[in-house]
């Protein structure tokens, strides 16, 4: 990838995690701060070296797998501090605590799909390229032995496209990421949509 | 009547797609590709006006906006963002933006509003 692509795509994934922020900033009451997004490729197995970067301390994670021309994993990471505090805006005050249960976790994964669900659908409308999910799973475990459960990992792979953001609820101290990784096998695609996504941009002008 | 602009964003492929459109009305544009570069541009420049973006490595879109309105208190910016947040366009307005417009831009909503601002007279 050229600079002139990792460009592109990282302007095409700062518009739909703007749309996202707009999600969660609707959904939580709060507002919600978006940091400029990161594209990197990275060797698989430096890929959880790299997202301990992004990721520090017990987290929570909602996984979900998409596929078509573009296939990959988008992982929504919390604090889990912050995932409580999230969950706990949507029980009744009498059922509020420090702990996740099994309602909460149903609520966290429910959030994570609206949150998914919104970034790939502008990344797939934006890249006109038809993209479908599987359902959202909600992790608890280590950082290290969730990398284990992502689809990638397949025998051609040797690299990973990582595409992050990080936000933060400041009122309810929340923070997160949202990382999107592609196998390389579709790099290639990714390259030529976002290639056309740019030359319609600059039609526009 | 062709004005100056200021375009800041980091995005490259922004500022092509914000140039193409200005341009095209006969403006004529500068560029910076972050915050500490749009200060300086816009000291030594003085544009008539300034297209900016909020999410940016560095320094960010809020301070950029808030550093040049104590450069010049008059200053017409205009704020072009992905973040579509209502509190984000609140803030940008209380902040002294003039107006603001969502990514992906689009050429008749943005010439819309730059016209606007740069018709207004100072205040």
């Amino acid at each position: 990838m050229n600079a002139i692509q990792t460009d592109a795509l990282t302007e095409l994934i700062n518009i739909a995690f703007g749309l996202t922020a707009a999600k969660l900033s609707e959904i939580s009451g709060s507002r919600v701060r978006v940091d400029a997004p990161i594209v990197g490729i990275y060797p698989l197995d430096a890929l959880a070296t790299e997202l301990t970067t992004f990721v520090t301390g017990p987290v929570t994670s909602i996984h979900q797998v998409f596929s078509g021309p573009i296939s990959g994993d988008a992982i929504l990471f919390l604090n889990f501090e912050g995932a409580v505090k999230l969950s706990n805006l949507f029980v009744e005050e009498q059922l509020r605590s420090q702990h996740l249960d099994s309602s909460k976790g149903e609520i966290l994964t429910e959030i994570g799909n609206m949150l998914l669900g919104a970034c790939l659908g502008v990344f797939g409308n934006l890249l006109q390229v038809r993209v479908s999910f599987s359902i959202p799973m909600l992790h608890l475990e280590s950082l290290k032995h969730f990398l284990t459960s992502l689809s990638i990992g397949g025998d051609e792979l040797q690299h990973a496209v990582v595409i992050a953001t990080s936000f933060h609820i400041r009122e309810q101290g929340v923070d997160g990421r949202l990382v999107i990784v592609l196998g390389v096998s579709s790099l290639d695609r990714l390259i030529q949509a976002v290639e056309r996504w740019e030359a319609s941009q600059l039609r526009v002008s | 009547m062709p004005s100056r602009i200021l375009i800041v964003d980091d995005s490259s492929l922004s500022r092509r797609v914000v140039r193409g459109i200005l341009e095209s009305e006969g403006h004529e544009v500068t560029e910076a590709a972050d915050g500490m570069a749009a200060l300086e541009r816009f000291s030594l420049e003085k544009p008539d006006l300034v297209v900016l973006d909020m999410v940016m490595g560095g320094m960010d879109g809020f301070d950029v906006l808030q550093k040049l309105r104590q450069i010049d208190g008059q200053a017409k910016i205009i704020v072009a963002t992905a973040d579509i947040q209502r509190s984000t366009r609140e803030m940008t307005e209380e902040g002294g933006s003039r107006g603001f417009v969502t990514k992906p831009i689009k050429k008749e909503e943005l010439l819309s509003l730059v016209n606007s601002v740069l018709e207004e007279r100072p205040a």
